[in-house]
């Protein structure tokens, strides 16, 4: 307790110093008074008696200064003190404070700002409970990479393990709401019951699935996004146990969930996987339904135990299975789904802006420094009166973190911007951007950033600057004093110029890549093509035929709408990110591989204009026609197949691409062609009719190995469709037109994910934009920086050298000369720079080769952009200073000391 | 004198104040008599070293003060022992042999 005490009075010390002081004073008078007056009364003289007492009282001052030193604030008085005197040193040259807090602000800033963004991302857990625990489940197999889960295997799954506390699983889906209000389709997620208990979620309204649920034949129920409820039902607290009407089924609302829970992947409502788990896509066990699994980790078990246990039980479902052969279970915690792919995009940032955090410490150190000189008589005066320099170096140091502090706070602000316009450019590129904020870690790390920011630039400085030699200032003769500090102004620009150079690179070779990435060739004509979905509900189109005139009419109809060029529909679009279908196949003739799987194509279903609208080169054969059809087709042997056997049954031609083409008929014409879906006498088999130029699907990043090829859309016609419409005028003008047409041939049918291939393709590139943009930004400030460091130390070099550059032209130099010699100095320092950050950039770019597209990290034609613009800069900065250097009038400067 | 003396020193001021105090609250300058009256004259404190151990002993909460006037009638600061203080002189003189030390004649150097 008695330091708490002490605490106190140090405080109250602090505050009532001047009391303290008079305090003290008086008590020490009154007692001298009092021993003058015991002198007195032992017969002294009173003016002896007072100066007697004085004398025996020792040294008052000293005392006084002890008794302050007790009863004072202490350290925090000192540290008061050093801060009210460094704030009016700053006050006093508000130009130098201005330009060090401003310089600061940028690096403080910027750093604050990109570790918001790493914080939400990467360093804040998952906003589930023990989010660290939950892992993502897929299949394997070393043939075809990573697949999703299939049904029967999840039921194994879940029934056999021991490693986990809950295992659930998901897909998705879509269904068209229809009944109350516009027909709008709606995301759904088709959830497990045990997924809703693996992330510990509850209910706000309700209750989530039960197991009965997960049974088929149960009830057809659905749990609403807090959302969807809040927007499509006005938030109504009776919307339990009443119906909607999904895809024409009646589902009874059971449930609401928080506003906070959005897994997964923000669905506008959760569907039970009971009614679903008896289609044959389910219920086989060789087929991939776009299943996930997660999982909770029972406390104590590791990652590495669960996945041992899941690929052993993997490895029995082999044996007892032949389509589970090479089968296994892959784990991903499940934060590193969300981020893995920006991880190493953000630490890169992190670390350009921390480079750019260390460049403003250069500039601002040489700030400090060049104001040095100026100070020497301060400092001579603090230390002939006995300062100590430890003393006098921490009052510096006091005024650098002051400094830095105030370039903190404008920092601060600088990066609540900078993090606004982050997410106002590019919302999609960042996963978890909705939790970017300045939270409690972010303002932390500012404060230690900007103190040891202070530290940083302000040691040098203060250590010099506290370094008197008493004699030589006594003499006046200040800037022959210079000499020892010289070196160490160099030595930073130096620096500052490679760190440049090394930023500038970077932002060099993303910006070339970027480039290279735009410019890339897709396979097919991006331009003026509106996109949109049409899921047709299977209930209430369950005829193919059905199918097949629906479409043919919108087709018709937008057709003829003007500023239409060309209609067509495909099951999957380039660059959406739906519709995926992968087929495996067999050549006719030839045997299986050696790994026992057959190969699996990219498969999409298309109208024969598909190929026209979107420019697709044919090559060899024809494109699909009207007479690509399935009318052939008896209903009689449809009786008895499941929806997708009688998909498929219709099946006879198919085209593929060039890729196809050389890869499985390597030295024949693939026209002709037979190509298996399936063993045995009713597998439907497609003859190659045509082959065709080979389409990036993904966008221009993707490197999917598989094969491509189409099915003709009237001999396979499958619900969900997209509308890709090839337009005259730009594209945007007629989604009203597109949607109004859809209304009319079905005033119940609503058209999704309405894009533009222009915007789709953007999209596909959003988050390399943003990489850019980011990091060019960082190299331009740090050019800004650069620039000023460059001009500020010439300018002062130029100042220094007056005496020298006044002898020089005395004795006989020209004007040009004096010229030559401030560049020659000014280019040294420059192209010192120059060389060490190109070492630096060689080395260091490496890091960023998964940030690059067809762009090696070290690509000379970047690396010589950048060293001729960097050296241009350098000689613009030294430009105006040795013009200055050329009009020294060398009367004045003999004389100047 | 080493830094362990004057620290042991430091401790026996302390504790002289402490004892003085124990008989009524006193003034700086009759802690110092005071002090000379209860080691019999052996004790005299330096004048300038007094102040420093009051202030001491008083942020550690063993005394108080307060301003007041004298015998004379002048201004003064007294000082009066606190709980604490007191707790803490009956601790020191059951631990420590306080005559043993007013033997030896405590003159501290500022």
């Amino acid at each position: 307790m008695e330091w708490l005490n002490i605490l106190i009075a140090r405080l109250r010390g602090l505050l009532r110093r001047e009391a303290i002081l008079q305090d003290i004073e008086e008590e020490m008078r009154l007692h001298v008074e009092m021993e003058a007056q015991t002198n007195i009364e032992r017969g002294m003289k009173p003016s002896d008696a007072q100066a007697m007492a004085l004398r025996s009282f020792g040294n008052l001052g000293r005392v006084k200064d002890l008794a302050f030193e007790i009863r004072g604030g202490g350290f925090m008085d000192t540290i008061w003190r050093d801060l009210r005197y460094g704030a009016r040193m700053l006050t006093k040259n508000p130009g130098f404070t201005v330009i060090a807090v401003v310089t600061l602000a940028l690096g403080i800033g910027a750093n604050t700002a990109i570790f918001s963004v790493v914080n939400a991302v990467l360093l804040r857990p998952l906003p589930y409970d023990e989010s660290d625990r939950l892992v993502i489940l897929n299949e394997h197999t070393q043939q075809f990479g990573t697949m999703s889960v299939s049904w029967p295997d999840f039921v194994d799954w879940r029934a056999q393990q021991t490693v986990f506390d809950r295992i659930g699983v998901y897909n998705f889906g879509n269904y068209n709401l229809t009944g109350s209000g516009a027909p709008e389709q709606l995301q759904a997620a088709h959830a497990s019951a045990d997924l809703f208990a693996t992330l510990r979620a509850k209910a706000a309204l309700g209750r989530t699935f039960t197991d009965d649920e997960d049974r088929p034949g149960a009830a057809l129920s659905v749990i609403l996004s807090h959302e969807l409820w809040r927007r499509r039902f006005g938030g109504n607290p009776n919307i339990l146990n009443q119906t909607i009407t999904l895809d024409a089924g009646l589902y009874t609302v059971v449930g609401v969930m928080p506003p906070n829970f959005l897994f997964p992947n923000t669905p506008d409502m959760w569907v039970p996987v009971g009614p679903l788990s008896t289609q044959p896509a389910w219920q086989n066990r060789g087929s991939h339904p776009g299943l996930t699994a997660i999982g909770r980790l029972k406390a104590g078990a590791s990652l590495e135990q669960a996945r041992a246990a899941m690929n052993t039980i993997a490895a029995r479902l082999e044996q007892q299975y032949p389509t589970n052969r090479g089968v296994r279970v892959q784990m991903t915690p499940m934060l590193e789904t969300y981020v893995g792919d920006v991880s190493r995009a953000l630490w890169v940032l992190l670390g350009a802006v921390g480079v750019v955090l260390l460049i403003a410490c250069v500039n601002v150190a040489n700030l400090l420094l060049a104001r040095a000189t100026l100070r020497q008589r301060e400092m001579a005066v603090r230390a002939a009166l006995g300062a100590s320099r430890w003393r006098v170096t921490r009052q510096l140091l006091t005024e650098s973190s002051l400094l830095a502090l105030m370039g903190g706070a404008l920092g601060l602000l600088l990066a609540k911007l900078c993090i606004k316009l982050i997410l106002i450019v590019n919302p999609d590129s960042i996963p978890r951007a909705d939790e970017i904020n300045l939270d409690g870690r972010v303002l932390t790390f500012t404060l230690a950033v900007s103190l040891l920011t202070g530290i940083i630039f302000g040691i040098a400085p203060a250590v010099q600057t506290s370094r008197v030699d008493v004699q030589a200032m006594l003499k006046e003769t200040a800037r022959s004093m210079t000499g020892g500090r010289r070196w160490l102004r160099h030595i930073l620009v130096i620096t500052e110029i490679a760190l440049t150079l090394v930023l500038l690179v970077g932002a060099g070779l993303l910006l070339r890549s970027f480039y290279r990435l735009q410019q890339s060739n897709l396979g097919f004509g991006a331009e003026h093509v509106l996109s949109f979905r049409v899921n047709l509900p299977p209930q209430k189109y369950p005829g193919e035929q059905q199918k097949i005139n629906f479409f043919h009419q919108v087709m018709e109809n937008l057709r003829s709408q003007p500023g239409v060029q060309e209609v067509a529909i495909a099951s999957r679009a380039p660059l959406g990110n739906i519709g995926q279908w992968q087929p495996q196949f067999l050549p006719d003739g030839q045997p299986l591989p050696e790994s026992g799987q057959a190969p699996s194509m990219e498969a999409t279903v298309v109208s024969p204009a598909y190929f026209r609208a979107l420019a697709i080169p044919l090559l060899r054969g024809r494109y699909f026609a009207e007479q690509d059809n399935r009318l052939d087709v008896r209903e009689e042997t449809l009786q008895g197949l499941t929806p997708a056997q009688r998909l498929m049954a219709g099946l006879k031609v198919m085209i593929v691409d060039e890729e196809f083409a050389r890869r499985h008929w390597p030295n024949e014409d693939a026209v002709g062609k037979r190509v298996l879906f399936g063993r045995g006498p009713s597998a439907p088999v497609a003859t190659v009719v045509g082959v065709v130029g080979r389409v990036k699907l993904d966008g221009p990043t993707e490197d999917s190995d598989r094969v491509q090829g189409y099915f003709p859309y009237l001999q396979v016609p499958a619900n969900a469709m997209t509308f890709t419409v090839k337009t005259a005028v730009e594209p945007e003008g007629l989604i009203a037109a597109a949607r109004q047409q859809v209304l009319t041939t079905d005033s119940e049918q609503p058209i999704s994910q309405i894009r533009t291939f222009t915007q789709m393709r953007a999209a596909a590139v959003a988050p390399q934009r943003l990489n850019l943009l980011l990091l060019g930004l960082f190299a331009a400030v740090a050019l800004l920086l650069a620039l000023v460091g460059i001009y500020g130390v010439m300018s002062y070099a130029v100042t220094q050298r007056t005496h020298e550059i006044g002898l020089r032209m005395a004795l006989g130099a020209q004007r040009s000369d004096v010229l030559k010699l401030m560049i020659r100095v000014g280019m040294t320092l420059a192209l010192a720079g120059v060389l060490l950050g190109l070492g630096g950039a060689l080395a260091l770019t490496r890091l960023m080769k998964t940030l690059l597209f067809s762009v090696s990290a070290t690509d000379p034609l970047t690396f010589a952009v950048v060293t001729f613009l960097l050296t241009g800069v350098a000689l613009l900065a030294c430009i105006v200073p040795a013009l200055r250097a050329m009009k020294v009038d060398p009367m004045v400067a003999l004389r100047f000391d | 004198m080493t830094k362990l003396k004057a620290d042991l020193l430091q401790g026996t001021l302390d504790m002289l104040i402490l004892k003085a105090l124990s008989l009524g609250p006193l003034h700086g300058y009759g802690v110092i008599q005071r002090i000379r009256q209860m080691s019999d004259e052996m004790l005299k404190v330096e004048q300038g070293s007094l102040y420093p151990a009051l202030y001491r002993i008083e942020q550690r909460g063993w005394v108080s003060s307060k301003w007041g006037t004298n015998e004379t009638g002048r201004k003064a600061k007294f000082y009066m022992l606190t709980k604490a203080g007191q707790k803490q002189l009956t601790a020191e003189e059951e631990s420590c042999d306080l005559p043993a030390l007013a033997i030896a004649k405590v003159r501290m150097v500022t």
